[in-house]
């Protein structure tokens, strides 16, 4: 690893690489005091003299205000945000974190900063758009307990919003599995607790509760894996551990472990067949939080699933492939029909995202299955990783844009969420209607999930099956030219897997579309016909949203070559 | 045009009252744009006479890097292939805006119609895989809410089944458009991507194709390019249609409101046929030779299917739909002909199909709109009540049956020529000739007996539909008057001077030919 620059954590450059995370936990420490602020007091003991201290107390007009924590969530994650597109202007230097005895803890390069600019984005829209959904019962300092109560609540949410991603960026920057872990845990307890913050509803608490039990779960299985993994090679980094997996990697320990840490992460992406949580915790979580969970903590998780199987147990750690090529082809080809053909029976908008988003889950895991093959033809000796990184450039650019219309969709259904109700197929009914704009939105959101072009769904569905048949078909074209005579069955199996994309696309254009029927066609269900709740952040968010959709779709130059230089800094020895 | 739509998405009352300006703005948009077009055929734009332009050159070219890394360029370039069907496509826009001028809520209706037309054209435009897959996709929105709001009864079903059956298509096609990419050479093209280092670009494709092509040797060789043939053809076939896989378009027409008729089967079907040539064909001749029996026995049962179905139907527009699968048979017995006379009656087929079936679904669009019912039976003696509904019905039925001196006659006439030059040169079996005999006269029957039933009959007083008896009975408006005269002109102008348009296509085809198959013998497949 040459090129790196190793600090220690609070020497310099310490702050200049971690910014957008000391930022964070700079909002987080703000979120936590300032809505305390307040005329409290505090006796000196012994005297009867009291000091104003500024803690707790009858609240200041403004710090008492339960819009307040929103808005420095939402500048926190902002500023976090911003500061990370600013770190691209003149290339990403590469920092390592490193302890006083030189083990590396966490990296800072192209490819964290994507996935921090994923967590970060997705974030911002949610607590910006979340302002809405959280009901505001009262602003002053004199109101009820209950009142109170519920505005504390506003507060709880978006510390919770900024320790999740404060966790997802750790696992971005992870350098060692148990930092990663770590992160990856925060991360989730948080969301476990997202999820099961809308207790307005039975299913929230229904969804937290599962979500949590499930989701534990897989993470002490994850643990286990982890401990298993120690105890073969002695050390949780990732250097060592591909290290070692290149010296005794098909012994059985490091593949049950492997295969345990993987359950962890499947989890998280909600593949086959560990999504069962995803649907229930989808349809209960508020529509942003459910946002949050299909794009973000989706990414989170493929974090890891790349770490694992692209550093530790990487392609060219074997010959002909590696060994979990196979596995993981069935998972992706499992997934991706699973999650369609479940979607197309749902008629719950939420549920059939979630589907939606198992299947999504079930593309990015054919991607991942053509890194695993890309050296499995010999003539490809020439071919030093560029047909890995072109996989993985698609993969990153769809984890990108899918914050733009996913986040979208569900921030749509919440605006109807807090209309009343957003679990039936009918409550979209005569959305045109009501708010065209709204309606357009999500019918651009949905088309773009199907992957219609110009949007940039289709761009990024485009990119994934480009890649996997890059990779399959590999330098045939080249001996064909020479005068071969091959066919299909001279081309790698993972073409099939870009078959099987195709063919589920097409299956999901189903349910996309009844979406769009649904709102343009169906009149409002009874008593629902009257404007919707109003709220201009969350109509800003999804206005920002839909301009990604459609500009991405048409000007994807600049993120391609961002997410290109993400792609090749994954593993420095493909270019 | 986008502009127009989102001005549109105002109030009800704003929109009823924006009707007015927005369809004169779409009318004049068109306008222009057929005026562009006719003015390119005559020479006032770019001096361009559409004759002997070499194969695979073509004019009017603009390229402009779009994404660098992929190798995408907004490439677009016109020849005698795609010429014709743009001036077809800016010539309906305008003939069918005046059609359905009184369409309800005209704000969107019209805007819908345009982008509809824009996409069309940059599907004949694109000389760039990714663009023209872009574009192929974009027809289908619009088309999918111009039948979602504005259709019939079944709308809803007829829309998504109309969406999900070419999109399956498309994206089969697409992933075949994929692996042909790959499959190039690195580097080998001019607008190659800087990280995949393949271009999308049409022209360098088919330089690629024919030099290799050349003497014997499959371009991709024999076991590829069947396979890349037949998952292009896929998608080409669905949108054409082709029996078996038609069953999509008698549903989205019947549904479909007038307009979306118009345009769906005036332009968005040749798409298919467009497709064909410029793609699987001019790529792989040789594929082409391997399955061209596959291809006449396609097109003979579309044909003759297409013709049977005709007969069975009492609903009028599903009839004109049946009968459009019917002549996209013609086409596909065209191409598979494989002779010069055959592609150019192929070329023509898609132009005259293009003129004279907006006119049959006008017809069928008036006729529902002032009667309320498309059943065959439902009046009788038309001609007494509604003279000029009835006059340009039997003038449409007529020209779509191959009356000569009509444009559908030299299309037919063409075919029928080749297929006997088939026959006699390439030592086909007379059999072929029986499902083209066949045809002809059930065509004739089924229109003759729908005209009977409607028209005629019924004695001196006719017999008007049961739910208008007693009410005085409508002749069609002035603008359907005036859109159905300009459609019946230009039938018969191209019926009297086919070569005005056939000029360009037949030496387009020899173009071809002389690029393509001559070199590639006989015993190619």
């Amino acid at each position: 690893m040459s090129g790196v620059k190793n600090v220690e954590p609070f020497a310099e450059g310490f702050v200049a690489a971690l910014c957008p995370e000391l930022i964070i936990f700079a909002g987080l420490i703000l979120l936590i005091i300032v809505p305390n602020l307040g005329k409290g007091t505090f006796r000196i003991p012994g005297t009867q003299t009291r000091l104003m201290w500024f803690l707790g107390g009858d609240r200041f007009r403004v710090t008492s205000n339960p819009k307040l924590p929103a808005w420095i969530a939402t500048i926190t994650l902002g500023a976090a945000f911003v500061q990370t597109i600013l770190s691209f202007q003149d290339g990403v230097e590469r920092t390592a974190i490193v302890t006083e005895s030189g083990t590396q803890l966490m990296l800072v390069n192209g490819f964290s900063r994507v996935f921090e600019l994923i967590f970060f984005g997705a974030l911002t829209l949610a607590a910006f758009a979340s302002m809405n959904r959280l009901e505001v019962r009262g602003v002053g300092p004199r109101l009820s307990t209950d009142d109170l109560y519920n505005n504390r609540r506003q507060a709880d949410f978006y510390i919770l919003m900024l320790t999740c991603g404060l966790g997802m960026s750790v696992v971005a920057l992870a350098q060692d599995l148990f930092v990663l872990f770590i992160g990856l845990e925060l991360a989730s307890f948080s969301t476990y607790v997202l999820v099961a913050f809308y207790k307005e509803s039975k299913a929230g608490t229904e969804a937290g509760m599962k979500y949590f039990i499930v989701g534990s779960v897989a993470s002490g299985v994850g643990l286990y894996g982890l401990s298993m993994l120690y105890l073969w090679a002695g050390s949780l980094q990732f250097d060592a551990l591909a290290s070692q997996f290149m010296i005794d990697g098909t012994d059985p320990l490091p593949l049950i472990a492997m295969g345990f840490v993987l359950v962890g992460f499947g989890f998280k992406v909600s593949a086959a067949p560990f999504h069962f949580a995803a649907p229930d915790a989808y349809a209960g979580a508020s529509s942003p939080v459910a946002g949050i969970l299909a794009t973000a903590s989706k990414a989170m998780g493929i974090i890891g699933l790349l770490r694992m199987l692209l550093i530790v147990a990487s392609p060219e750690a074997s010959e002909d492939g590696t060994v979990w090529l196979t596995l993981l082809g069935v998972l992706s080809l499992v997934t991706m029909t699973w999650g369609n053909i479940a979607a197309l029976g749902s008629t719950n908008p939420k549920r059939m995202l979630a589907y939606s988003s198992v299947a999504h889950a079930g593309y990015m895991l054919a991607a991942i299955t053509a890194i695993g093959a890309w050296n499995w033809d010999d003539s490809l000796a020439g071919d030093g990783g560029e047909s890995a990184v072109a996989v993985l450039t698609a993969l990153i650019f769809h984890l990108v844009v899918l914050v733009a219309f996913k986040l979208g969709a569900f921030l749509v259904l919440s605006i109807l969420e807090s209309d009343g109700d957003a679990s039936r197929l009918s409550s979209l009914g005569g959305l045109a209607k009501r708010e065209p704009f709204l309606a357009v939105a999500m019918f651009i959101f949905m088309i773009s999930l199907a992957g219609v072009p110009p949007l940039a769904g289709f761009v990024s569905k485009l990119l994934v099956i480009m890649g996997i048949v890059k990779v399959a078909v590999g330098q045939i074209g080249a001996e064909i030219i020479a005068g071969g005579d091959l066919g299909l069955s001279d081309v790698h199996w993972v073409w099939w897997l870009a078959f099987a994309m195709v063919i589920n696309s097409a299956i999901s254009m189903y349910y996309y579309l009844r979406i769009g029927v649904v709102m343009f066609f169906d009149e409002a269900e009874e008593g629902r016909r009257g404007p919707l709740p109003a709220g201009w952040q969350v109509r800003f968010a999804i206005l920002a949203c839909l301009m990604a959709t459609l500009f991405m779709g048409v000007a994807s130059d600049k993120l391609l070559e961002i997410c290109e230089v993400a792609a090749q800094s994954l593993n420095y020895d493909w270019n | 045009m986008v502009l127009l739509a989102f001005v549109s998405n105002g109030n009800e009352r704003m929109r009823a009252r924006l009707v007015g300006p927005v369809r004169m703005a779409c009318l004049i948009f068109s306008l222009v744009m057929l005026t562009i077009t006719t003015g390119m055929f005559f020479q006032y734009f770019g001096d361009v006479t559409w004759m002997n332009i070499a194969f695979n050159d073509y004019e009017f070219q603009f390229t402009y890097v779009w994404i660098e890394s992929l190798g995408i360029h907004w490439a677009v370039g016109l020849d005698a292939l795609s010429f014709p069907m743009i001036w077809l496509t800016t010539f309906l826009l305008p003939v069918t805006i005046i059609a359905t001028w009184n369409e309800k809520q005209g704000a969107t209706y019209f805007p819908l119609l345009l982008m509809m037309g824009g996409a069309l054209i940059g599907v004949f435009v694109s000389l760039d895989l990714f663009m023209f897959y872009v574009f192929w996709e974009l027809t289908l929105i619009p088309m999918f809410f111009l039948i979602l709001k504005w259709g019939g009864k079944d709308r809803r079903y007829a829309a998504q089944k109309f969406f999900i059956y070419t999109f399956t298509a498309s994206v089969i096609m697409l992933l075949g458009l994929i692996t042909l990419y790959f499959l190039q050479d690195p580097y080998s093209l001019n607008y190659s991507g800087t990280m995949t280092g393949r271009s999308f670009s049409i022209p360098e494709l088919i330089d690629n194709a024919k030099a290799s092509n050349l003497g014997d040797n499959w371009y991709l060789g024999a076991q590829m390019q069947k396979i890349l043939f037949v998952m292009l053809m896929i998608g080409f076939l669905v949108k054409l249609p082709a029996v078996p896989f038609h069953t999509w378009l008698p549903d989205a027409h019947v549904q479909a409101p007038t307009g979306g008729s118009m345009l769906l089967a005036g332009v968005m079907l040749k798409m298919g046929a467009y497709g064909m040539f410029r793609l699987p064909i001019s790529l792989f001749p040789h594929a082409l030779y391997h399955f061209q029996l596959a291809l006449m026995i396609i097109g003979m049962v579309s044909l003759v299917w297409g013709a049977i179905v005709c007969l069975g139907q009492t609903n009028l527009k599903k009839m004109v739909a049946y009968s459009s699968v019917s002549h996209m048979g013609v086409i596909l017995i065209g191409i598979a002909t494989m002779q010069p006379m055959g592609w150019a009656a192929a070329l023509f087929m898609m132009f005259a199909h293009g003129i004279i079936s907006p006119m049959l679904f006008a017809v069928c669009g008036a006729f529902k709109h002032h009667y309320h019912s498309m059943e065959i039976g439902a009046m009788r003696g038309m001609a007494r009540h509604s003279p000029w509904l009835a006059t340009s019905m039997m003038f449409a039925w007529m020209a779509s049956l191959g009356l000569p001196l009509l444009a559908g006659f030299v299309a037919e006439i063409m075919m029928l020529i080749a297929l006997w030059h088939m026959i006699s040169l390439d030592g086909w079996s007379i059999w072929w000739m029986v499902g083209p005999a066949l045809v002809l006269a059930l065509t004739a029957a089924y229109y003759l007996w729908s005209m009977q039933r409607t028209i005629f009959e019924g004695g001196d007083a006719g017999q008007p539909p049961e739910n208008m008896i007693g009410k005085p009975i409508p002749d069609i408006a002035n603008s359907e008057k005036f859109a159905m005269l300009i459609m019946a002109l230009f039938t018969i102008l191209f019926g009297i001077m086919p070569w005005i348009g056939l000029d360009m296509m037949d030496d387009w085809t020899k173009q071809a030919f002389e690029g393509l198959i001559v070199f590639v013998g006989k015993g190619g497949a």
